[in-house]
This record gives structure tokens, sequence and C-alpha cells, in this order.
């Protein structure tokens, strides 16, 4: 246990600890209570289509893969093999029926079953294959095509768990006239040397971007970025939001009368009138005038899952713990079936331009991080202040607490998760809690 | 015009890693064709960019924007900017017509910034087109080594 303070006295309600984003030891503990306890999003249905394929993830900092079987049910395994613990896969994908341990020869079948034990004449007949199984996920479910495994049984189900966000996910899958989309298009990697939460913290904020992302803004997005930027200045009126569970939103939608035109975003690009015309009819055909209107502005989000999936633009965003001061992050962009090439065409190039390594504009947000790490070294100042927006917080009629914006209520609520879960019991982070109510000035 | 020498192609290369190095983009965006197409993988070779997200996939335009914004001063990524030396090398004129070349080379770029020293290295394909009485780069493909591993900054033009 962290000395001198503890865990609840690091988070507080307006304000965390600056040794939460630095010390080992809590870093360890999140990865007990709330990675290793939680539901957590490993990739999506369609990386692992067919029969056979795999792909490596992990959970927390635990290796592991992910599978999908002859009869095409999906598994998610550790990576290590039950004789004397090396990883049975090194690879980042493929298709095998199969994993062999180099080391002595032991195979497991892609369900983590041991079917394989070279010279088993040493064990003798008591030895038996089924107790040295892989690991396995206690429980792996999947919503829209999002993989999510927990590795403690006692979760709700992910339906449940997903709750308002929801809503969100399927916006986002109901763009494509046939409901899906495909994660099939590459995964961008990134990383800093600096805590997970930061990254968790960034894809919700408000309040940021015409600073860090004002020379995308006025450059690379030009007309349309200056319309972007008005949308995150004091006196916009668009909102952020709390949506229960640890999740959470920033609330883009256009506000102008629910049309059925594409929305042009500079995150998902723009194209031909005739490319839009035959999408914008075909959402029509299978969902109605109404509901696609609802889907082209109301899918205009950057939404979290607590705790580990950001979606944002076009893609999944992964962020991986690694350790305290180290974290790696996954972008899977998503083309989306039943649409004009032209259109995912658009998708991918407005992805690359923002996002990956060469971005122009996510690497300014992994420059504040490293920013944030340094300056964190910093005693004399022990808080970090989330308290942006207090004050004008409202309670929606659904429960969900929203305010400005640019205000901090997204990660307000990602922190009350965080320290329900890492102060109460397993019990207690199950419960739904009350949301706050809103304060009158 | 007589066909591309690999003496020349390596004086093309050397020319255009010294103006990437001094961070003269604008020159060296001088040096592209209206119609060029500066791709850089994000998964090994790279297939189809139709298909697949590359970590750069920028035409003349979208370079220029790029350039614009490192030039911003606002470029939170590059300030302070990477200070780099490129090591070019394995040069190999691949095939080369009256006025069209195709350049091979093997690319070592040192980088330094915020104190963290880091070496990228790549093979890259130019298409070179003779316009204007001077050869100038059609196409850039750079398909660096780790391109498909995590990279945490790679906001300099390579």
């Amino acid at each position: 246990m962290p000395s001198q303070l503890n865990l609840e006295e690091l988070v507080q309600d307006s304000r965390v600890h600056r040794r939460i984003y630095l010390e080992q030891e809590i870093f360890e503990l999140e990865m007990e209570r709330i990675f290793e306890r939680n539901w957590v999003f490993l990739g999506h249905e369609s990386e692992i289509a067919e029969s056979g394929d795999y792909k490596t993830v992990s959970i927390g900092t635990q290796p592991a893969i992910m599978t999908r079987d002859e009869d095409g049910d999906l598994h998610v395994v550790m990576n290590r093999c039950m004789h004397r613990g090396s990883t049975i896969c090194q690879d980042q994908r493929g298709n095998s029926s199969s994993f062999r341990c180099w080391y002595h020869g032991w195979t497991y079948n892609n369900k983590g079953d041991l079917i394989g034990v070279p010279y088993a004449n040493g064990y003798g007949s008591l030895f038996d294959k089924r107790k040295f199984g892989l690991v396995k996920a206690a429980r792996v479910e999947s919503y829209r095509g999002l993989v999510f495994a927990s590795l403690s049984p006692e979760v709700e189900k992910l339906a449940d768990y997903l709750a308002g966000a929801k809503y969100y996910i399927d916006l986002f899958m109901d763009l494509s006239p046939e409901g899906a989309v495909e994660a099939r298009a590459g995964t961008h990697r990134y990383g800093y040397d600096g805590n997970w939460k930061f990254q968790m913290e960034n894809g919700v904020d408000g309040y940021h971007p015409n600073f860090v992302h004002q020379a995308f803004f006025e450059t690379q997005a030009k007309k349309i970025g200056r319309k972007v930027m008005q949308i995150f200045t004091d006196n916009s009126d668009y909102e952020s939001k709390d949506l229960g569970h640890g999740h959470s939103l920033l609330d883009m939608a256009p506000r102008r009368p629910a049309g059925t035109r594409p929305v042009s975003n500079i995150l998902r690009g723009a194209t031909s009138q005739a490319a839009g015309e035959a999408y914008t009819n075909s959402l029509i055909r299978r969902y109605g005038q109404e509901r696609t209107a609802e889907i082209l502005t109301a899918s205009n989000v950057n939404l979290a899952v607590f705790p580990n999936l950001l979606m944002i633009g076009i893609q999944f965003r992964n962020t991986i713990p690694i350790s305290a001061k180290r974290t790696d992050v996954h972008l899977l962009p998503t083309t989306l079936k039943g649409v004009p090439d032209e259109i995912n065409i658009a998708r991918l190039r407005a992805h690359e331009a923002f996002y990956g390594s060469a971005g122009g504009g996510a690497p300014d947000d992994v420059e504040m991080f490293n920013r944030c790490t340094d300056g964190l070294r910093v005693k004399g100042a022990d808080w970090l202040e989330l308290s942006r927006g207090m004050d004008r917080e409202q309670v929606e009629a659904d429960g969900v607490t929203s305010a400005h914006i640019t205000d901090e209520v997204p990660q307000r609520a990602f922190y009350r998760r965080w320290k329900t879960l890492m102060c109460g019991s397993p019990a207690e982070a199950q419960q739904v809690k009350p949301l706050r109510v809103a304060r009158t000035s | 015009m007589p066909r591309l020498s690999r003496a020349e192609a390596e004086d093309i290369l050397y020319s255009e890693a010294r103006l990437l190095d001094e961070r003269r983009y604008h020159e060296w965006l001088n040096t592209l064709t209206a119609d060029a197409i500066y791709w850089m993988p994000a998964n090994g070779d790279g297939v189809d960019p139709n298909r697949e997200i590359a970590l750069v996939y920028d035409n003349s335009l979208k370079l220029r924007d790029r350039i614009d914004r490192l030039a911003s001063g606002v470029a939170h990524a590059q300030s302070p900017p990477s200070r780099t030396k490129r090591l070019v090398s394995n040069v190999q004129v691949e095939a080369s017509e009256e006025n069209a070349a195709k350049i091979l080379s093997a690319l070592l770029l040192y980088e330094l910034r915020r104190g963290k020293e880091r070496i990228f290295a790549g093979r890259c394909e130019y298409q070179m087109r003779f316009d204007d009485s001077r050869w100038k780069i059609a196409a850039k493909k750079v398909i660096l080594v780790n391109n498909d591993e995590v990279i945490d900054n790679l906001t300099f033009i390579v």
C-alpha cells in the first residue's frame, strides 16, 4: 500500500494526486483492481473473421491471444505455456488451429486445450492433459463486433456494463447501411513514456483542442478547421457528458436541423456529391429518414469506455498500459461495409492526416503527455486540478450528467469509477452508484 | 537527356538529405513534381493505400499543408524540433529511361529530441522524372524497418 497517503485520498472530487501517474505500486494495483477484474477492450471481430484467425493482445500487462475456432466461436487464452512459462505465440496476427510452444513442443488448440505433449511417457498415467489447458479469460463477449474479455467471472453482462455507451456504439456501427464496420485497414501504433491515464483523459478532453491542435486546424483543416475550433470555445453550446459506469463523451453533434446529407467531418473526410447521395439513400433504405438523420449527426462524438477504449473519428483506440511511465496506444481505423469505396478511402485519408505517429494531431497530444510526465517531477505541487465546470453540471432526464464541452466532466467520471474499483470491494464496484445531483449556486 | 547514373542519383539523394536535415522543407517540396506522392506504409511494404492506412500518404497539396503546419511555430510535437542526420547508402538506379528513373536506396536516420536519441532505418524507392531541366521526385516511398511497431513520434519529414 502506498505510504503516507492512502488511495482514497489520492483521488478527490475535483482533483487527483500526481502520485497516481508516477508510482509503480499504484500501477500494479490498477492492473489488479481495474484491468484484471473488469471488461477490457481487445479488438474487433473483423480482425479475426475467419476460423483459425488470431491476434495477440494485452489484458493489463498480461499477454493473451484472441482466437476464432472452427465453429466460429471467440476465445481469449493467455499467451503462456502451462509447462515452463514461455509465450506460445510470437506474431501480431495469423491463422492457425493450434499453437506450439517451441521450448519443449507442447501444443495447444486455439480453444486453449492441451492437445500434444512430446515423449508423454515421462509423465506417467496420472498426468491429465485437461488440467494443463491454457489459462483463459473467464468471460469473453462482443457487442456490435467489439470484443471484450474479463479475467474475473464476476462481471455483469457486457451489454449492461456498456450502459449509456451502447447508444453511441450503435451510432458508430449504424453509419454502415449493413450495420457493420471492418477493422482490417491496418493499425497505427504509437506510445509515450508516461502513464496510461493521460491518454484516457485526453481522448474526451474538449478544453485542449484549440491549443494543442491549433496548427492542424489552421493549416491542414483550414476552412472546416476554423469551424471545428468554434466548437471548443467557451461560448459554444456543445457538451461533455458522464454516461455512468466511468464512460464519458464529448458531444459534437451538429446543431443545425437534422438533415440527411452526410456530415462533412475532418476526421471522416469529404466525398463527391454522387457518393454522398448513394450513401445517404442506402442509409434511408435501411433505417428510414429519421434514424438516418440521427445517425449522421449524433454519431459525431468522442466516446470513452472505461478503462481502455476510446472511439474517436473512425477508429477504435486501445490504451495499453505497460508500466507507470510507459504506455502503448493502438488505433484501429474502420471502414464501413456496404458503402462506395470513395467513402472508405476518404475515411482512411482523413484518419491518416490527424492520427498515427506522423499525424498532424495525435502526436501533439502525446507531446503534452510527455511534458506532463516531466512537470510532475515537481513535488511542491501535488495536485492536478479537474474542477472545470463543476458549478455548471446538469443532470438530464436519462440520468446523464453534462456540462460544457470544455468542462472536465469526463475526467471526473473516469476518476469516480477509478476510485470505486481501486478502493471499494469488488461487490461494491458492481453496484450502480446514484449520479451526483447538480449543484445549485 | 541522358539516363540517370548512380553518381547523379547519389547527388540527388545527398542533397535531399541535407535539405531535410536542415528542415528546409519548402525548398525540398520544390524538388517534387506537382503530382508527387509521398508514401510511408504502416505495415511492411504496404500493399494498397486505398485499403489500408499508412503513416504518411500525402500528395503535394497535403505535403504543403504539413510543411505549413511544421512551420507554424505551434506544431508542438516538433517544439523543439528533432535534430537529425541522415546517412544515405546502397544507392542503385534500378531503371532509367530518358525522362524517368527509379532509384533504390537505404536510409539510416539518427534523431535527437528532448534528450532522447533514436535511430530509424529503412528502404527508399524514388520515382524520378526529368522535368524543367532537372530531375524531380515524382514519388517517394519510405519503408521503415519498424513501421508496424510502436513509433512514439515521427512528425519530422523523413
